[in-house]
């Protein structure tokens, strides 16, 4: 059986479409036959993230990095989480090299190709310091709007697709290296524009209250 | 002319010391006056990706720490200098918090990252990351910021011609 961590790196809480891409993809992965293990990042960390979310990533044989892009780079409580596990692997704890290292991000434009790019080199770069195997990206536009429309049949094959290849690849040994997948919303970019437009002016962005304690 | 100086108080380094004391020295030279802010973890609130600072009320974070406080007087600066420590080719959490939440100034931006063992990978991943998508690049939220300069330092020598490239355009 391989273990399987996932990690949620938004901090919006239920409404998260990190939180939905990454359910999606654990319906991918059968309890039979994978041993999941789900992180979320936290807004307040005493000292460090705890030892037991970084022994999670350090024994699994597989990690999907689940993240909404920030100013085209990682959410800062991700970027905390990896700079923990990296201050925890340099006092010389163990963990398993050659981990297959996924990532899901999701931006609020349209074209994916276009914007997540660096943050995606990032965690390659996370992947060659720490000898940890880079397999794939799989990119989406405007996750929102993918989130609101991906209950419609037939619309995104290519992310089920990627959601599939993950399994696959996480259960294979093939070392073959994989494309990237770029997930565009159906609706027009014109469309996209109004309805996001209306979803920042009413504030439905994140939970009502919400504070970082909380969050 | 006043300009912001914010630094990763957890991260420094000799490197890190020699580049504030020079560019302080270079930017206080051109007649800058510089505030600078030293930042750690524990004074830094993660944005929530809220966007709630961009319509609701605009310009105030949801998280009422420094980094608000900073944000609410931006307009201000002339200029934003941010000092981080580079990892993977990012800039650190605390200073990710800071630059997420808007606290740049939207004259000019200048991020420096460093770190003495940063792979040329790692340096070009953090130059694009800076500069790529922002000031007139930015195709997100065009009109935002009018310029954005990125420098990474791996030696005081780097230090020193950066602050010389700085030199020119700080005048």
């Amino acid at each position: 059986m391989k273990s399987v961590c996932i990690v949620n790196g938004s901090l919006r809480g239920k409404k998260a479409s990190s939180l939905q891409f990454l359910k999606d993809l654990s319906l991918r992965l059968p309890d039979a036959e994978y041993s999941k293990t789900f992180l979320t990042v936290k807004a307040k960390v005493k000292e460090n993230y705890p030892e037991d979310m970084l022994s999670s990533l350090a024994r699994a044989d597989a990690i999907v990095f689940v993240f909404p892009l920030h100013n085209y780079g990682l959410p800062g409580a991700l970027m905390r989480l990896l700079e923990d596990y990296h201050k925890y692997l340099r006092t010389g704890r163990e963990y398993k090299k050659g981990t297959k290292v996924y990532v899901i991000v999701n931006c609020a434009f349209p074209r994916p190709g276009e914007t997540t790019g660096e943050a995606v080199r990032v965690i390659r770069n996370f992947c060659r310091r720490l000898s940890l195997d880079w397999r794939f990206a799989v990119c989406i536009g405007t996750g929102p709007v993918v989130v609101a429309t991906k209950g419609i049949p037939f619309l995104y094959p290519r992310l089920k697709k990627a959601y599939a290849e993950i399994a696959s690849d996480v259960r294979g040994g093939d070392s073959e290296r994989r494309s990237d997948y770029l997930i565009k919303p159906v609706i027009p970019e014109s469309i996209i524009a109004m309805i996001k437009r209306h979803y920042e002016r009413t504030g439905q962005m994140i939970e009502k209250n919400t504070t970082p304690e909380q969050a | 002319m006043n300009t912001l100086l914010v630094l990763d108080k957890d991260s420094k380094t000799k490197l890190s010391e020699d580049l504030k004391a020079k560019l302080v020295r270079t930017l206080e030279e051109k007649g800058h006056r510089v505030e600078v802010f030293e930042l750690g973890k524990n004074d830094v609130s993660p944005c929530l990706g809220c966007l709630l600072c961009l319509t609701k009320h605009p310009g105030e974070c949801v998280n009422k720490d420094i980094v608000n406080e900073i944000r609410k007087n931006v307009k201000k600066y002339s200029a934003t200098f941010y000092l981080t420590p580079v990892l993977f080719g990012h800039s650190s959490s605390t200073m990710a918090n800071v630059m997420n939440r808007g606290t740049g100034s939207h004259h000019w931006q200048v991020i420096i990252g460093f770190g003495e063992d940063i792979d040329d990978e790692e340096r070009s991943t953090f130059i694009d990351l800076t500069v790529k998508h922002h000031g007139k690049a930015d195709i997100v939220h065009p009109g935002m910021d009018n310029q954005v300069d990125a420098f990474v330092s791996r030696s005081m020598e780097d230090n020193r011609m950066i602050c010389e490239a700085l030199r020119t355009s700080a005048g």
